[in-house]
């Protein structure tokens, strides 16, 4: 590496990392912002179920009377659910209650009807004031209390009728295993699962690969950008270093900066999306890829590698081009805010699916975009779907050289002085 | 003894209008020269053309027997430009920014310690070097940025209206830094300015440029004779008028 460059990598470095613009913005604020939202939706899940899930009072009006009421209640409180009996209008009584109180209406008839074979019909009042998650819960206790009742209801009965034999395997005389076979070997997995989990892999891979290139695009333009509010720019252009090390310098630095800053992001987003989770049990605990066989193959890594690299050297070359025709951090700002259109539109698209079942405008504009290619590279690694992408390896080759000659050129002539947006009127400029 | 910089017949267009309308001039080795002319006259264009941030759009100029076209890279080891608006990095204090500058002109360490000691001295920043650039006052930033253009001992100094916008106390320090500096190792300085007094006081020679055109040069005490003036500004005036 030749010594200005070196030195120019590293006065990039040092100056972004120490830039309260970069460091607090770009890496300090992520990676403190999204952990603690993941803690305070923690604390609040965990505090609402706590609220809901101690004893819990409903009320029950009994215009019945027979022995089946007098089961459930027992039920009920072997369920810590105490079902406190009150009368009058069913209607009229669950006004009174608390946001989420229950009353359950047993007409006359009910137990009747259940011991002779036939439905009986039960209707569950519930008082919903805030709409808060304490309400939900407090109602579904209820009916999943009355739920289980049922099922006690009807193995009972079963037991009654067929002595000797287990009512389990009477009411569910077959059962289903799975076995999915993931690139010729036999998984014990069902399709939905497996769904669940390629899903999420799926969905992560084009996130950070948005985030990389975006953080990068960011950096790179306010790196230019400072040089340019901050006149250091033409001091640089007279002392003994050559102008492409001058590009590659910004190139590098940004890179570096971007890295670090895509890790405090990953890891901040990890952490956020294993808080909401662990409150969502899907059953997936423990199923990831490569325990599931899914391994994906060295060539996919290299692949996925080769389409990064490209976006990420044509972004930033992009970038930096761009940046040159600002004056200052702000300019530079809402340009990049233009041009990270291309960057997360394949990631909005691909997020949810496949590029094949999209109508074909839509497939043609992405394909357009250089910025696709990484991220069918990261869906190929489960999919194991390159054919579009070796084509567009080429592709990417090609736009990355253009950009790269593109920044080079401007670089390397004055225009990397004297190039500005035409906000001002024309003629008029202060010297 | 041949002329350190050689300028001839330079025209600068922007977009069709002549920044630079044929300017020729020769600098001697040692000496201090002083382009003075009014705003929008042509000095920074001139200037920039020097030292290879812009390109001519036709005409010749070298340093030191180097094309400034085709040998930029051998001119900028030999020059050091100051421009009229610069700054440092601001999130680098003022000894890490000399330091960054050195490394580029000198291969070992004892070099860019010997260059930094020399930096620091020519600055007078004294404990203020370990603090960050952007806490500095634009007098004391002017300061650390002429220590770095000298501080590496070019053969030509290229200073870009130097002192302007400046205080009286730190307009007087950065002057008496150029003229000792220059004396002291006999190193050639092109300076701009519109500041005809600081002209007088600092240059053996100057040229008067107005309209991208050389229009007199001499030492500052011949033109006075020559146009009967009291002092430089009277003598631009008058050969303004008569051009
Ligand atoms: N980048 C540029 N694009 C177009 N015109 C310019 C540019 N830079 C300078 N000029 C014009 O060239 C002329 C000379 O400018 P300049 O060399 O900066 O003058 P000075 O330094 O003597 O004040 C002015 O009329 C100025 O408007
Ligand atoms: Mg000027």
């Amino acid at each position: 590496m030749p010594k200005g460059l070196r030195l120019l990598i590293a006065k990039e470095v040092k100056d972004l990392l120490r830039d309260p613009k970069i460091l607090i913005g770009l890496i300090l604020f992520p990676a403190l912002l999204l952990p603690l939202m993941g803690a305070a939706i923690n604390v609040s899940t965990w505090s609402t179920i706590e609220k809901a899930s101690g004893n819990l009072t409903a009320y029950i009006i009994d215009d019945d009377g027979g022995s089946v009421v007098e089961d459930l209640q027992r039920y009920a409180s072997e369920n810590w659910i105490n079902l406190t009996v009150t009368s009058g209008n069913p209607a009229d009584v669950v006004k009174t209650l608390e946001g989420g109180g229950t009353i359950v209406y047993v007409p006359a008839g009910f137990s009747q009807n259940v011991t002779s074979n036939t439905v009986g019909s039960l209707i569950l009042y519930t008082n919903f004031k805030e709409f808060s998650i304490v309400e939900f819960i407090k109602a579904q206790r209820v009916s999943d209390l009355i739920s289980a009742f049922e099922d006690a209801v009807v193995k009972n009965k079963v037991e009654g009728s067929m002595p000797g034999s287990d009512p389990n395997s009477v009411l569910n005389p077959i059962s289903v295993e799975h076995e999915s076979v993931i690139k010729g070997t036999a998984q014990p997995i069902s399709p939905t699962l497996l769904q669940s989990v390629v899903r999420l892999q799926g969905l992560m891979g084009p996130l950070v690969i948005m985030i990389v290139l975006i953080l990068a695009m960011q950096v790179a333009a306010t790196s230019m950008a400072v040089e340019k509010e901050a006149k250091t720019l033409e001091t640089l252009l007279t002392i003994p270093v050559s102008r492409l090390s001058i590009l590659f310098g910004k190139l590098v630095g940004s890179v570096a900066i971007a890295l670090l800053a895509t890790i405090a992001n990953v890891l901040a987003f990890t952490y956020y999306i294993g808080a909401l989770t662990s409150q969502m049990s899907t059953g997936a605990a423990g199923s990831d890829l490569i325990s599931l066989g899914l391994v994906p193959s060295v060539q996919g890594y290299l692949v996925l590698g080769l389409t990064l690299f490209g976006a990420l050297i044509s972004a930033l070359a992009l970038a930096l081009t761009l940046g040159t025709l600002s004056q200052d951090v702000r300019g530079a700002q809402s340009i990049i805010g233009i041009i990270i259109v291309p960057v997360f539109l394949p990631t909005i698209f691909l997020m949810m699916g496949d590029i094949s079942t999209l109508p074909a405008a839509i497939q043609l504009v992405l394909y357009l975009i250089p910025f696709t290619y990484p991220v069918l590279a990261s869906q190929a690694l489960i999919t194991g779907n390159y054919g579009p992408i070796l084509l567009g390896l080429v592709y990417m080759a090609v736009f990355t050289f253009a950009t790269l000659y593109i920044a080079a050129r401007v670089f390397s002539t004055e225009k990397v002085m004297t190039a500005r947006l035409a906000f001002r009127r024309k003629g008029r400029r202060e010297v | 003894m041949a002329p350190i910089v050689v300028i001839r017949d330079l025209i600068k267009e922007y977009s069709g209008r002549r920044a630079l309308d044929g300017v020729s001039l020769e600098i001697n080795e040692g000496e201090i020269f002083g382009l003075i002319g009014p705003n929008g006259a042509g000095k920074t264009t001139a200037l920039r053309v020097l030292s290879t941030i812009i390109k001519p759009t036709s005409g010749y100029a070298e340093v030191c027997g180097k094309d400034i076209v085709k040998e930029g890279s051998a001119v900028r080891k030999l020059i050091s430009y100051l421009p009229e608006e610069a700054g440092a990095y601001p999130n680098l204090s003022g000894y890490e920014y000399l330091r960054f500058m050195a490394s580029f002109y000198y291969g070992n360490g004892g070099e860019i310690k010997a260059a930094l000691a020399e930096g620091e001295r020519i600055s007078g920043l004294g404990d203020r070097m370990r603090d960050k650039t952007s806490t500095y006052s634009k007098g004391m930033r002017r300061r650390l940025l002429l220590a770095r253009t000298l501080m590496v001992r070019p053969r030509l100094a290229i200073l870009d209206e130097p002192t302007s916008g400046l205080d009286v106390t730190h307009a007087f320090h950065l002057r008496n830094v150029i003229k000792s500096y220059s004396k002291e190792h006999d190193t050639t300085v092109l300076l701009s300015s519109h500041n005809m007094l600081e002209v007088e006081y600092l240059c053996d020679r100057v040229a008067f440029i107005n309209e991208g055109r050389i229009v007199e040069v001499g030492s500052p005490s011949g033109l006075r004779a020559r146009h009967e003036a009291a002092n430089l500004e009277e003598a631009f005036v008058k050969v303004v008028r008569v051009a």
